[in-house]
């Protein structure tokens, strides 16, 4: 088998292959099918600094190429999280991405400055897709100036590297990559969901409005990945619609350093071990030495 | 619990709108415990998410399914022929547990009988079943339970006591007075409400079996959730602390 190991910000991950946050609940639970640890890293469920309990159902809804969540970010806090879950990664010696969020910039603030660097940690992963609730529930990453002002405040109390993980629904999404960039964010994570809403004919309802991911997003993400990618040198997540080795492979190509699954898990909950398989696969089939090889290939194409 | 391939045996409409699926599965489940389901789905069958199912019935390498055609999936599902393969993943949940100091009683409503059965079965004979539905259509549903004596009730009068369920295990309710009854149920929401309003004054133990959409069915997305009496972390995800909750720590 190929190696697949990749470096990120100095750590060693077995492979480039991580869970899209809240994808693959606490961790734990996936156990009885394969061991996390299978993965590079795990990436948290959004955790925020006090417990959420997020939305009513239904929180989620099938499309005919993907699916329409409204979760609602509900956690544990991050207090409980690292009391009750940090010593099963550590046990595993799994690299954790800790995945948090605020609902206001203090809130970001304060999340980030509770987390406290560990070998474990690999980096923490902002959600910047919440409402922000001071500036009248528009998103934190919409506008190029405020991810440039939230960005450069967590980036002021933390030492742990960090990964901006943008939303979709933007302009331009190269300037947000920017601003994030010159705000001192030391990656991306591209992309989150899709705002979407689902519809009932017969009831004459919105059963719920809420984030569209799966396979429908994935030409979506490559196209954010390929065109910040040239935009900007850190490393780039890429995460959006990714159902197979060659999606995965698509985004290596386009310029991602690594990948999330998310909603392929709820297809295949094996779809993360094929994956990596598979992409080992694909290396050795082609003479691939390392992951690195192919990333950013199709860049100048 | 796994992701187990297995072929379709048969597929029948056992009364208008509602299947009995039966599939031969590739290898064993393991122990399956009443309460327990599955998630299923037929590969490149033009649905996107495996659904969830109650386990009717497991024995012999062969899983059962009462199904009730309700959307896209089940739709689909009832158009599979024999020999189709299908996925199932299981068995999922928390299931039912049985004190033999009580007295056990059923309460199932129309579809709800699916998730119980397996209970009944296990409680051979020893529990009162009580059974709700629209008409005398549905009474195909029992087919399995009508030995063990079931009491019925119609919407519609046109078999067994006129009205509902709940009514009806309201006029047995005084001569279960004194002794150690606990209830077990699956059905409509609004027949767990009317039960729960019912027994609040004798606080009689009941354990209910839910439904809700879910996308993974193994507490990973948690996206079936149940709000509880637990003030902590309310939204309970029903396919991992469920499907079974106590009534009394659910906030319906």
């Amino acid at each position: 088998m190929g190696n697949i190991s990749i470096k990120l910000f100095g750590k060693t991950l077995r492979n480039p292959v991580f869970n899209a946050s809240g994808t693959l609940g606490y961790g734990v639970e996936i156990e009885p099918l394969w061991s996390v640890e299978t993965m590079g890293a795990y990436v948290t469920k959004g955790l925020s600094i006090r417990p959420h309990h997020g939305n009513p159902t239904p929180r989620v809804w099938e499309e005919r190429h993907g699916m329409i969540n409204s979760i609602g970010l509900q956690n544990v806090g991050v207090d409980r999280f690292f009391d009750t879950y940090l010593p099963f990664f550590r046990k595993k010696r799994l690299p954790i991405i800790v995945n948090f969020f605020g609902f206001t910039e203090d809130e970001y603030v304060a999340c980030a400055e509770k987390i406290k660097p560990d070998r474990l940690i690999v980096a923490l992963e902002m959600n910047l897709s919440c409402p922000n609730i001071k500036a009248g529930g528009i998103s934190f990453g919409k506008e190029p100036s405020m991810v440039f002002k939230i960005v450069k405040k967590v980036k002021g109390v933390t030492k742990i590297p960090l990964f901006a993980k943008l939303t979709p629904e933007v302009k331009n999404i190269v300037d947000i990559a920017k601003a994030a960039c010159d705000a001192g964010a030391d990656g991306l994570t591209l992309i989150n969901t899709m705002p979407a809403a689902a519809f009932d004919a017969k009831k004459k309802s919105i059963p719920l409005k809420g984030g569209l991911s799966g396979p429908v997003l994935k030409p979506i993400s490559l196209r954010a990945v390929h065109e910040c990618s040239k935009a900007v040198s850190v490393p780039i997540i890429g995460v959006g619609g990714i159902m197979d080795a060659m999606d995965a492979v698509s985004f290596f190509m386009a310029g991602a350093r690594a990948v999330q699954i998310g909603t392929a898990t709820f297809i295949d909950p094996y779809a993360i071990p094929k994956i990596i398989k598979e992409i080992s696969d694909y290396l050795d089939a082609n003479g691939i030495k390392k992951i690195d090889d192919i990333v950013r290939t199709a860049h100048g194409k | 619990m796994d992701d187990i391939e297995g072929k379709i045996l048969s597929n029948s409409s056992i009364a208008p709108g509602y299947h009995l699926l039966r599939i031969r599965l590739s290898r064993s489940m393991g122990t399956v415990r009443p309460g327990q389901f599955i998630m299923m789905k037929i590969p490149d069958g033009g649905v996107f998410l495996r659904r969830p199912f109650s386990i009717y019935d497991y024995q012999q390498g062969i899983l059962t399914v009462m199904y009730k055609i309700v959307g896209k999936g089940t739709e689909q599902l009832s158009k599979a022929s024999k020999g189709t393969s299908v996925l199932t993943l299981g068995p999922l949940g928390r299931w039912f547990t049985v004190d033999r100091r009580n007295i056990p009683v059923v309460i199932a409503g129309g579809i709800g009988f699916a998730g119980i059965y397996s209970l009944i079965k296990k409680l051979q004979g020893k529990a009162s079943i009580f059974f709700g539905c629209s008409s005398k259509e549905e009474i195909p549903l029992l087919r399995d339970a009508v030995r063990f004596d079931p009491l019925i009730a119609t919407l519609d009068g046109s078999y067994g006591f006129k009205g509902n369920v709940v009514q009806l295990f309201k006029n047995h309710l005084k001569g279960l007075k004194g002794k150690n009854v606990e209830i077990f149920t699956c059905g409509p929401v609004n027949m767990v409400k009317s039960i729960k309003g019912l027994i609040v004054p004798h606080k009689i133990p009941c354990q209910v079996l839910l439904e809700e959409r879910m996308a993974c069915g193994m507490g990973l997305c948690f996206g079936c959730v149940m709000k509880t009496t637990d003030a902590e972390e309310p939204y309970k995800r029903v396919c991992k602390e469920g499907p079974v909750f106590n009534l009394w720590e659910i906030s319906l």
